[in-house]
C-alpha cells in the first residue's frame, strides 16, 4: 500500500490554556481533494498550518509521504525540532495559499512567482522568468505580469499567489480559506483555477466556507468542531446523511442563508 | 570685501567636510543600525538583549559627551584616536542606535503574512531578510530616515569640539578673526540650510520613486 500524501495522527495543539486541536486524525491520499469545513475557531486553519509546520503541534505526528515534519525522533523515542534546512526542504514540496494572498508588494506579479524559484529552487533569473510567465498564463494572468499586486483585484492577486505556489511544483497544495477575503463576484475565478488543478490530479487540502465548491470538487469532506474531526466522508454523506447533530446544525445555517 | 570672499571659500570647504563626515556617519550608522536591528528582532534572547542595551546606551548618552569620551579618554587607555576617526565614530555609533529603532519600527510595519509566505515556500532566514523584509522595511523607513539624516547633519556641528574644520568650527574661527560674529554665523547657518534642503529634496524624490514602484 502506498503511503498517504498527508498523514495526521492524534495531533494535539494548545495556545496556552486553550486546546485548539484534540487528537486529530486525517489522511489525504495522492491526488485526493479534501475540504476541511467547520465553524470559526474550530481549529481548521490551525490544523492546515500544522501540515507545513507554520504552526508547531504539541502531540501526535504529521507526516508528508511518510516523513515526519517539524520534529525528528531520537533513539529514546523522544523528539526534538527538525534541523532548519531539512524543514525548508520539506516545505518546498508543500504549496500554500493564504486567505490574504500574502503577495510581496515590492515586486511585480512576475517577480512574485519568479523570486522563490531563484532563491529556493536555484533557477537562473531567465529560467525563472520564463517559468513564471508560463504559470501566470495558466491562471489567466499573462497580461498582468508587470503589474504590482496593489494594481490587481483580490481575485487576480489570489491567482498570482496560486501561480507562485504551483511554480515550485509542490506535491501537495494547502489552501487556507482562499476565497474568504474576496468580493463575492471574484470568488468564481479563483475556484475555477482550483477546480482545474484538482482535475489535473493535484493533492489538495482546503479550508473553505464554499460549500458548493466543496460538494462538487472534494473527494472527501472533514468536518471539524472544537478541535476534533467529528465527520469525515464523501460530500454526499457529510452534506446529506450525516447523523452528527453539530454537522447538521452547521449546514442548516448555510441552507437557510441560501434559501432566498 | 576681499576678506568675505576669502571667508566664503573657507566656509565652502568646511561645508564639504560637514557633508563628508555626515555621509560617513550615515553610512556606518546604517550598517550598525541594520545589525543591531536584526540582532534585536531575530537574534535570539542574548543578542536581542545586547542590541537593546546598545540602543539604550548610545541613544541615552549625548553625542557631545560621546565625542569627548572617544577623543579625550580613549587615549588614556592607550587608544590614540585621530580627530577625524573620533568624529565619524561618534556620529556613527550614535546614529546607529536611532537607525536601528527606525528600522525596527519599519519592520513591524511589514505584515506577518509576508514572512509566512516566504517561510511556506522554503526560504532561508538570510533570503527572507535580504529579499522580503529589508527591502520593504527600507521603503517604509524613508521618511523617518531622512529626518534622522537631517538631525545628524545638524548634530555634526558638535564635532567642532575635537577640532575638525567643519562649518561650525570655521564659522567660529571667522567670527573671532573678523570680529563679525553675526555675518559669520548667518553664513554658516545658510550652508547648513542649503545642505538640508537638498537632502530633504532627495528624500522626497526617493519616497516618490519607492511609491511609484509599489503601484
Amino acid at each position: 500500500m502506498t503511503k498517504p500524501m498527508i498523514e495526521v495522527r492524534a495531533v494535539g495543539k494548545s495556545f496556552g490554556a486553550h486546546q485548539v486541536l484534540r487528537g486529530v486524525d486525517l489522511d489525504v491520499a495522492k491526488s485526493e481533494v479534501v475540504c476541511l469545513i467547520g465553524p470559526s475557531g474550530s481549529g481548521k486553519s490551525t490544523l492546515l498550518r500544522c501540515v507545513n509546520f507554520l504552526e508547531s503541534y504539541d502531540e501526535g505526528e504529521v507526516r508528508i509521504e511518510g516523513e515526519l515534519i517539524g520534529y525528528e525522533l531520537d533513539k529514546e523515542g523522544g523528539r526534538r525540532p527538525m534541523p532548519a534546512a531539512r524543514l525548508r526542504a520539506m516545505r518546498r514540496e508543500i504549496g500554500m495559499v493564504f486567505q490574504h494572498f500574502n503577495l510581496w508588494p515590492h515586486m511585480t506579479a512576475l517577480a512574485n512567482v519568479a523570486e522563490p524559484l531563484i532563491r529556493v529552487r536555484g533557477l537562473t533569473r531567465a529560467e525563472a522568468n520564463d517559468k513564471a510567465a508560463d504559470m501566470l498564463g495558466r491562471v489567466g494572468l499573462a497580461d498582468k505580469a508587470f503589474a504590482h499586486p496593489q494594481r490587481l483585484s483580490g481575485g487576480q492577486q489570489q491567482r498570482v499567489a496560486i501561480a507562485r505556489a504551483l511554480a515550485m511544483q509542490p506535491r501537495v497544495m494547502l489552501f487556507d480559506e482562499p476565497t474568504s477575503a474576496l468580493d463575492p463576484e471574484l470568488v468564481g475565478e479563483v475556484l475555477e483555477v482550483m477546480r482545474a488543478l484538482a482535475a489535473e490530479g493535484m493533492t489538495m487540502l482546503i479550508v473553505t466556507h464554499e460549500m458548493g465548491f466543496a460538494a462538487h470538487v472534494a473527494n472527501r469532506i472533514a468536518f471539524i468542531d472544537q478541535g476534533r474531526i467529528v465527520e469525515d466522508g464523501p460530500p454526499k454523506h457529510v452534506f446529506h446523511h450525516s447523523r452528527e447533530p453539530r454537522v447538521r446544525q452547521f449546514l442548516q445555517t448555510y441552507h437557510d442563508r441560501n434559501a432566498f | 570685501m576681499l576678506v568675505s570672499a576669502h571667508s566664503l571659500g573657507y566656509l565652502a570647504q568646511a561645508a564639504g567636510v560637514t557633508v563628508a563626515l555626515s555621509l560617513a556617519g550615515i553610512a556606518f550608522g546604517f550598517v550598525i543600525g541594520t545589525l543591531v536591528c536584526v540582532a534585536r528582532v531575530s537574534g535570539g534572547p542574548a543578542l536581542a538583549r545586547l542590541g537593546g542595551a546598545y540602543v539604550s546606551v548610545f541613544r541615552g548618552v549625548p553625542l557631545l559627551v560621546l565625542l569627548l569620551f572617544i577623543y579625550y579618554f580613549l587615549p588614556i587607555v592607550g587608544l590614540d584616536v585621530p580627530a577625524l576617526v573620533a568624529a565619524i565614530g561618534g556620529l556613527s555609533l550614535s546614529s546607529g542606535a536611532y537607525q536601528a529603532e527606525i528600522l525596527r519600527g519599519a519592520l513591524n510595519g511589514v505584515p506577518r503574512g509576508q514572512t509566512e509566505a516566504a517561510t511556506a515556500l522554503g526560504y532561508s532566514n538570510l533570503d527572507l531578510w535580504r529579499r522580503i523584509l529589508l527591502p520593504q522595511a527600507l521603503r517604509i523607513s524613508i521618511p523617518p530616515m531622512i529626518n534622522e539624516f537631517i538631525l545628524l547633519i545638524k548634530a555634526s556641528s558638535l564635532v567642532s569640539v575635537v577640532g575638525i574644520a567643519e562649518i561650525t568650527r570655521v564659522s567660529m574661527n571667522i567670527a573671532s578673526m573678523t570680529y563679525r560674529p553675526l555675518e559669520a554665523y548667518v553664513a554658516g547657518g545658510l550652508f547648513y540650510l542649503a545642505i538640508n534642503l537638498t537632502l530633504a529634496g532627495l528624500g522626497g524624490l526617493a519616497e516618490r520613486r519607492a511609491l511609484a514602484g509599489a503601484r
